[in-house]
């Protein structure tokens, strides 16, 4: 019993980092209409800043915080200078520049500060001390830690979107943006703070989970992650914000009860597995679970 | 502007170029097999990527149908041959045709799901399959040597006494094996590409609906062409087997493999016959410039992944319809191809931008395609 | 029941559009038009399907890339995108309603008023039309996809009027409604035009009730202007009434 509350805390703690990702994900789809295949790299990229900066003696929250910022900054600079030229050209233009900075976003990681994995600062304490005791297993603080943080990013982006004129317009944009325009909507900048604030998630994401995993901060940290939360953001439907958090949460449970007790799989196929996911459910209903939109404009 | 020279098909002169252009082909190749070894070996590689990206623009070129999973055709056709070679004795040669058919039962499995599901979901499948690719090579490793890897011994892959080579020669063999099959691909795109069947796949890609009305078997079409696509970078994967002699999943059969031949094709053109053979070059060559111009070899990797996307990007800005799309409108200025039945209708001028109406970039044609009309 | 009349060609046009050329590609719809809508004026342009009557709308609302000149209110618009053009003083209704569907009626309302900076102001338009439509006052809070075909013209009416334009456009706002409802909107919008001096340039298909607003119609005829002149003339000729009126 005790088993399946310590995996299953991690599977909510994994989690609740997919379901920010993939929150990210559904931000710039809902807006832009396409899926950012770089959101991945351009967290890890980030990651690396904070990283860097606390190996210059920085505090890890600060290395936080200059890494949310610098995902701010970096997305609306990408969406402004390489997403717009091209979003009119048509879908599979805008899709290959995203697998472009994927690329380059990883390489340039590798460059910056070389491949080695290093080992990354957490924000919570993680001693093998820190926890509290529930039903026999251990709830960690680091892992505590992630549910709150991520509570906390959720709570202001359903204030942002329901709250507030700015998110009145990202949603407005996502739903009609032709309409959007005819009433004044500047439809660029919005979509550009689309791209700078899921970036931003993206960040705090790469900061929140790296410590976590065995494999610390490495160029190959974020992919999986990528994966999982596409995964968990098809789920719920691309263009649905609940489905993608609940899709994420789900996902990082069913991950961990299969690798516990579904020996076959083990933990060598996580990502066929979460993959095979997406598929079956495409296939199924190729809206998602919760969405509402077609992929193909007619 | 001078008007352009007019070439008829079918007619004298247009048979002469042809002619001509395959002779100085031939004396090319004659020419580069005398190079070095190591320079007879690049640009085997450069072949064999060829026509892995030959097979990716099938499906993604002229078909529409974007894949970021070729990278596991590839690396099917090379576990395949390595497969049987190693551990069932197989003449090399004769794991092609296996291994081929495999690739075709598998895409076109790949493209059931296209059925139901477009373009940015499909390309979420073709991720899966790129994904998952290694991750199983790795898990079932009595048979393929998992994460260590899977090591042809070079004796048996001697050239066959028949080719004229001999046991030390296999470098000129496998050089020679490459140009001829990466011709027999270039033809069998031409062919199809300028048949019914490769206006099927343009129109699928242009406006599916449209064509679905206008009696193409959509279905049919999309399952046939990921299956033939799948099977062509297949072969590839099989040449490449041969020419590396070992196999290791995470070293050339990962998603980043699939990136490669997304850029290559890119780069040349996509829907263009000879754009991928440009784009070859450009994937081969891309990193060993890099690699010689820093002499680090630390960062080598990563110096040609960033290259590689800042490329890619730049092209998609600069010359969307890649190096052959680009010349052949440039050419279309000089020398203009005329389809060869006197009453059928002029193809339109070469000044025209058609981008409105593709959705890749660099989806123009040739221009003497004669239906280009279907949009 | 018509607004201010002013004659084709007075210097003080609020819309002044010339030579105009547009379409979608290498498909051009439209080969040079010419036309002006005066201040407070209610102009309708009568066409068959395919003359070009929504390239038109489109093109001066900014939607679409277009040659040739627009000038508003004395200003040239260039090739303003349509949120700059909706700020010059122009709001589209679009052909389809381009309704927010996921948004509640209120939420359209408010977005409506992207523009505006005054909240007090906005608040009490809302108000003000919920005064006019009472139907999107019981259905403040429900989900603009859920409401019927008229409501959603309505909506979208109310919506094209929240940023306080001095020209209307309104692209076919009376196809697929029940004839008392449109009869309804038409009314509304003559209140409109005789209160607060909106000018209104209307596309229809329904000629009959347009012409009874308006003050003068053009005829669109394959991308060009073939025909132009005051209301009243259009319903007694003929030959336009045979062929675009029905009787």
């Amino acid at each position: 019993m005790s088993l399946l509350l310590d995996r299953l805390f991690d599977g909510i703690t994994n989690g609740c980092v997919y379901a920010i990702m993939a929150l990210a994900l559904v931000i710039v789809f809902r807006g832009s209409g396409t899926i950012n295949f770089a959101q991945g790299e351009l967290a890890l990229f980030t990651t690396y800043i904070a990283w860097w900066l606390t190996t210059l003696g920085a505090p890890i929250w600060a290395g936080l915080v200059v890494s949310a910022v610098a995902g701010l900054v970096l997305g609306a600079g990408i969406e402004r200078t390489l997403i717009r030229p091209v979003r009119r050209r048509n879908d599979m233009a805008v899709l290959i520049v995203c697998l472009g900075l994927f690329t380059a976003l990883n390489a340039l990681a590798g460059l910056l500060w070389n491949s080695e994995t290093k080992v990354m600062p957490s924000i919570f304490p993680n001693g093998l001390d820190d926890y509290v005791a529930i039903g026999g297993a251990r709830l960690y603080f680091d892992g505590l830690g992630v549910w709150l943080v991520v509570l906390v990013v959720v709570a202001l982006m359903f204030l942002l979107f329901n709250r507030t004129r700015l998110g009145l317009h990202m949603r407005a944009v996502a739903n009609a943006p032709e309409s959007a325009a005819l009433s004044g909507v500047r439809t660029g900048r919005v979509l550009m703070f689309g791209w700078a604030v899921s970036a931003a998630i993206g960040a705090v994401a790469g900061v929140l989970v790296t410590p976590l995993s065995p494999q610390q901060l490495g160029l190959q940290t974020m992919f999986p992650i990528l994966i999982y939360a596409s995964a968990a953001a098809l789920f719920g439907g691309l263009d649905s914000p609940i489905g993608a958090v609940v899709g994420g949460l789900v996902l990082g449970v069913l991950q961990q009860l299969i690798m516990g007790y579904v020996g076959f799989i083990g933990d060598t196929l996580p990502q066929t597995a979460a993959l095979t996911i997406i598929v079956a459910v495409l296939v199924v209903r190729p809206t998602g679970l919760f969405g509402t939109r077609q992929l193909e404009r007619v | 502007m001078p008007a352009p020279f007019v070439l008829t098909r079918g007619t004298w002169p247009h048979r002469l170029l042809l002619l001509a252009i395959a002779a100085l082909a031939v004396l090319a190749l004659l020419w580069a097999s005398g190079l070095a070894q190591f320079r007879v070996s690049q640009l085997t590689s450069v072949f064999i990527y060829a026509i892995a990206i030959s097979g990716l623009n099938l499906a993604t070129g002229y078909t529409g149908l974007l894949s970021i999973g070729h990278s596991a055709f590839f690396g099917l056709g090379a576990y395949t041959t390595g497969v049987l070679v190693m551990r069932y004795n197989w003449d090399p040669l004769a794991t092609i045709a296996p291994a081929v058919a495999l690739c075709f039962a598998v895409g076109f499995l790949i493209g059931l799901p296209a059925l139901r599901i477009r373009g940015l979901y499909l390309a979420l499948v073709t991720l899966a399959v790129g994904v998952a690719f290694p991750e199983l090579v790795r898990r079932f490793s009595s048979l393929t040597g998992g994460a260590r890897g899977l090591v042809i011994r070079r004796r048996l892959l001697n050239p066959p006494p028949w080719s004229g080579f001999g046991p030390g020669e296999r470098t000129q063999w496998l050089f020679w094996l490459s140009a001829v099959t990466l011709g027999a691909v270039l033809l069998l795109v031409h062919l199809l590409v300028r048949s019914r069947a490769g206006l099927a796949m343009v129109a699928t890609r242009d406006n599916e609906i449209a064509a679905a009305a206008s009696g193409v078997r959509v279905a049919t079409v999309k399952t046939s062409v990921f299956g033939l696509s799948g099977a062509v970078t297949g072969l590839a994967g099989c040449l490449f087997a041969m020419y590396l002699a070992a196999l290791s999943p995470d070293g050339s059969f990962t998603l980043l493999k699939s990136i490669e031949f997304i850029t290559g094709l890119v780069i040349g053109g996509a829907a263009t016959r000879l754009g991928p053979v440009v784009g070859a070059f450009a994937v081969v060559y891309i990193p060993y410039l890099t690699s010689s111009l820093n002499p680090s070899n630390v960062s080598q990797g990563q110096l040609s992944g960033v290259l590689f996307g800042v490329v890619l990007i730049l092209i998609i800005f600069l010359m969307p319809d890649g190096v052959v799309g680009g010349l052949s409108r440039l050419s279309g200025r000089l020398v203009q191809l005329r389809p060869a039945r006197v009453n059928t209708p002029t193809p339109p001028a070469p000044e025209e931008n058609n981008h409105e109406a593709s959705p890749l970039p660099g989806g123009r044609d040739d221009r003497d395609l004669t239906a280009r009309g279907v949009q | 029941m018509s607004g201010p009349q002013r004659s084709g060609g007075d210097p003080v046009s609020l819309l002044q559009v010339e030579g105009l050329v547009a379409g979608y590609g290498p498909a051009q719809v439209l080969h040079g038009v010419d036309l002006t809508v005066g201040e407070g004026e209610v102009v309708v342009v009568l066409g068959a399907n395919g003359a070009g009557k929504t390239t038109l709308m489109r093109a001066i609302a900014g939607l679409l890339p277009s040659r040739g000149t627009i000038a508003f209110a004395g200003h040239r618009l260039g090739n303003r995108r349509a949120e700059l053009v909706v700020r010059a003083g122009i709001s589209l209704v679009p052909q389809g309603r381009g309704t927010f569907t996921a948004l509640t009626v209120l939420e359209n309302l408010r977005v409506g008023a992207a523009v505006r900076t005054d909240r007090d102001g906005v608040a009490a338009d809302i108000e003000h039309w919920f005064g006019v439509f009472p139907v999107l006052r019981d259905r403040a809070k429900q989900v603009a996809g859920t409401l019927s075909g008229g409501e959603q013209q309505m909506l979208a009416v109310a919506r094209a009027l929240m940023s306080r334009p001095r020209l209307l456009l309104c692209d076919e706002i009376s196809l697929g409604l029940a004839p008392k409802v449109v009869a309804g909107l038409f009314e509304v919008l003559g209140r409109i035009n005789a209160e607060s001096g909106t000018a209104l340039l209307l596309v229809e298909q329904n000629a009959e009730l347009a012409l009874a607003l308006a003050g003068r119609a053009y005829l669109l005829e394959v991308g060009r202007v073939a025909g132009q002149g005051a209301a009243g003339e259009f319903r007694d000729n003929d030959a336009v009434r045979r062929a675009y009126l029905g009787y």
